[in-house]
């Protein structure tokens, strides 16, 4: 507990440090007049952007992107996951499709849906939905399988249906497994939602960097750098917040 | 239920699934006129005229090449800086809040940067692939160091292991169940990178022709790009599946005995 | 007789967050070469934390340890230990051969030699042919043995064990205690043990060292004086046996 209040300090002075380094490296060090910008250029383009409506546009339109393919994906892995969960025969039959698919990453299909879709919003909900869809469903029917044998057997003996079962038994025994799944989602959800934009030219922060870097507008591409950082670190934290707050019973 | 014992009955039943997926993509396509769904039997003539292996050496070898050079060196950094953080907590304080920021920056973000360091040739590819690869393996080789057991540490000392011993025969193994976790990430991460680098920064590699290729509309060359990219990305886990098993098997066996 | 281990007024204290513990205060004994000495005394009293001074894992705060007359900074050659948790001592991802060679490696022996080494100290636990076995495939009582067989293989003038046999079965216990002899009288190895059960101390022992208070002293040197060899049916009704058992027994609990 003594470590707490050091916390702070230990991380401003690395933060301090990194930029201190950043801005020599870049006005006398290695990589002075080169393209990379200085750490106050940086800094001044972000304060800027900071007050121009299209940033917090863009900021949205990639929030919007992740979120949306978020909640779809949520929507189908769960129920998804705990019927194939419930039987093996399922199990196992969609086992070997349901890998394949998880561990393509969506970045593999963006020609497709620039195809059907065009740079659109819906471009990047649909790659969304698909980084996280069949992980999700995968980890919830792990959850699901992972219910305690005895309980189930008690409960049989008991004369509980099938819906108390899964319930009492097969929900409580994959929440923790879904917990984890839906964190990893969240930060997932929102690296497809700048891919999305970055190489599939949907709207958001990674269309803007694109942009900028095309453009040469360097202080931009490396202040979205940082947004993009920030975002990424606020949405975890904010996950791992409201999952201790709710979820009071999955330890870790 | 019993029959799902058996391995053969097992892998039939796994199997059934892709096949019927395949086979109704094929039919279903099979008189397409959709120009951005041509037939799969045409995607398929294509992909062997293209793949079988006309193209292997000025788009696969240089994909591949970049992939792992940038792997290897990402993961060969982040086991050792995860190694000197994770064996000394105090350092490890000041830099966690900077290595926290830079990992929560997607990968891919961090390409345009690179193109701004290196240009767009092969050597910003790899250094590109190899930062983002190193992250994950970086934090899991910390958290693992963490966790060592200190019995285990106690036992080495009195039994005067040097630190070569200390890292290679004690650390090392105790922390490789998280490290490995953190390899795949990292090779999946990787993989994600260097397509990201290609069409990006353009020209040669698999992922640069399959977006030339959507340029060009040259429809039936991109689904072949995808569906190389695809096979590609699963054979990589695989491998990765094989390797990791083996090297674990110690690991394996001892969760299976507590189960 | 030479002196093997002497503690010269060795204090210790650990320092936390919540402040000092002072656990052992002012400690002074002597082990004898070839002897077997016990140390007992009440849980958290300080006997692991002794035996770690010992084996160096630990600097007292005040006083000195000498090994065979030179005062120890980091653990001593010429000693092995047998830590209290043997799961957790032995590397699961070596399987039994290689976890006996791991401390070998550092002694010049030839490839042939420390195979011989590793062979025979199996052979001495009992465990002949169990080299390629995982540490996690055996059972408690064999991992035991393993990790005793690690420690003998070193060929250590002085055996550090800190309840070697506490969570094995009656039966595998007896069966160690009786190896332990018997690797004393083949080897002349001092040897230095922790225990919580009073019985087994009195069985093994030449000298028991009871550890007593907060902070720990030694209260009592109890020589145990029934002739070696000994067995466990015979001994363990011996008149003496039960005389001596109850000494300490009542020195532990500090009723005397
Ligand atoms: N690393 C440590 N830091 C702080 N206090 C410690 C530490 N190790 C042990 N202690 C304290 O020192 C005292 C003695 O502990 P020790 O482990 O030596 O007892 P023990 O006699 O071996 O007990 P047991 O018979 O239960 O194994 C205990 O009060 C314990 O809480
Ligand atoms: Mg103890």
């Amino acid at each position: 507990m003594s470590g707490k209040p050091l916390r702070i300090p230990a991380g401003l002075v690395s933060a301090v440090v990194a930029l201190l380094i950043w801005q020599i490296a870049t006005t006398w060090g290695p990589l002075a007049g080169s393209s990379v910008p200085t750490a106050t250029s940086t800094l001044a383009e972000l304060w800027n952007m900071l007050f121009m409506s299209e940033t917090w546009d863009s900021i949205w339109q990639t929030i919007q992107m992740a979120l949306y393919g978020f909640l779809i994906a949520v929507a189908i892995a769960i129920p998804v996951g705990i019927l194939i969960g419930l039987s093996r025969f399922a199990f196992i039959s969609t086992k070997f499709t349901f890998d394949f698919f998880k561990v393509i990453p969506p970045i593999v299909i963006i020609p497709i849906t620039i195809l059907v879709f065009g740079p659109t919003l819906q471009m990047g909900v649909f790659l969304v939905v698909f980084a996280i869809v069949f992980a999700l469903a995968i980890q919830t029917a792990y959850g699901v399988r992972d219910a305690d044998p005895v309980l189930i057997e008690t409960m049989r003996c008991y004369g509980m249906g099938k819906t108390k079962q899964v319930l009492y038994a097969r929900l409580p025994a994959a929440s923790p497994y879904i917990a984890i799944g839906i964190r990893i989602s969240v930060s997932a959800a929102m690296i497809v939602a700048v891919v999305a934009g970055l190489v599939g030219g949907a709207p958001g922060l990674g269309h803007d960097l694109l942009l900028t870097e095309t453009n040469g507008q360097n202080s931009a591409t490396f202040a979205i750098v940082l947004i993009l950082g920030i975002l990424g670190l606020a949405v975890s934290r904010l996950v791992v917040f409201l999952q201790r707050r709710f979820i009071f019973w999955t330890a870790s | 239920m019993r029959l799902l014992n058996s391995r053969i009955i097992r892998f039939i039943v796994g199997i059934w699934l892709p096949i019927l997926l395949i086979w109704w993509w094929w039919t279903w396509s099979a008189d397409s006129v959709d120009p951005f769904f041509p037939p799969l039997s045409a995607i398929w003539e294509q992909f062997k005229f293209n793949w079988i292996w006309q193209y292997v050496p000025i788009h696969v070898v240089p994909s591949l090449r970049n992939l792992f050079a940038g792997y290897f060196i990402g993961i060969f950094a982040g086991v050792t800086l995860g190694a000197l953080l994770g064996a000394s907590p105090r350092v490890s304080r000041y830099f966690e809040p900077v290595i926290d920021f830079l990992r929560s920056i997607p990968p891919v973000a961090t390409v345009p940067v690179f193109i701004l360091f290196f240009g767009l040739d092969a050597q910003m590819r790899i250094a590109a692939v190899a930062v983002a690869a190193c992250f994950p393996t970086l934090l899991s080789t910390m958290q693992g160091f963490r966790a060592t057991d200190p019995t285990l540490l106690d036992t080495g000392k009195v039994f005067r292991l040097t630190p070569f011993q200390m890292m290679w025969k004690v650390r090392v193994p105790n922390a490789s169940p998280i490290i490995w976790s953190g390899l795949q990430v990292s090779l999946q991460i990787a993989f994600v990178v260097t397509i990201a680098s290609e069409i990006l920064g353009s020209g040669f590699g698999i992922g640069a022709f399959t977006t030339i290729s959507i340029d060009s509309f040259m429809i039936l060359d991109a689904w072949t790009g995808v569906v190389l990219l695809g096979l590609l990305g699963f054979a990589l886990n695989i491998i990765f599946d094989l390797v990791e098993r083996w090297s674990l098997r110690w690991y394996i066996g001892q969760k299976k005995l507590a189960s | 007789m030479a002196t093997a281990i002497s503690v010269n007024g060795v204090s210790m204290e650990y320092k936390t967050p919540k402040g000092t513990t002072h656990v052992l205060d002012n400690v002074s004994y002597e082990v004898q070469d070839g002897h077997f000495v016990s140390i007992v005394g009440p849980s958290g009293v300080g006997k692991t934390t002794l035996l770690r001074l010992l084996t160096g894992l630990a600097r007292p705060t005040a006083g000195e340890i000498l090994v065979r007359g030179k005062k120890i900074s980091s653990s001593p050659d010429d000693l092995a230990v047998v830590l209290q948790d043997y799961t957790r001592s032995l590397m699961p991802w070596l399987n039994v051969e290689k976890n006996i060679a791991l401390p070998l490696k550092n002694q010049n022996l030839s490839k042939a030699e420390r195979k011989e080494r590793i062979k025979a100290s199996l052979a001495e636990v009992g465990l002949e042919g169990a080299e390629s076995k995982y540490p996690w495939q055996l059972s408690g009582g064999m991992q035991q043995r393993v990790s005793i067989a690690r420690a003998l293989a070193v060929r250590p003038s002085i055996l550090v064990m800190d309840e070697p046999f506490a969570s094995v079965d009656a039966q595998t216990r007896f069966d160690l205690e009786d190896l332990v002899l018997k690797v004393r009288d083949d080897f002349g190895i001092t040897t230095l043990m922790v225990t919580h059960d009073i019985d087994e101390a009195v069985y093994l022992s030449d000298e028991i060292v009871v550890l007593h208070g907060k902070p720990a002293k030694v209260r009592d040197v109890v020589k145990v004086d029934i002739p070696f060899p000994r067995s466990q049916m015979e001994t363990r009704n011996d008149q003496r046996f039960a005389e001596l058992r109850t000494q300490v027994y009542g020195m532990v609990r500090g009723l005397e």
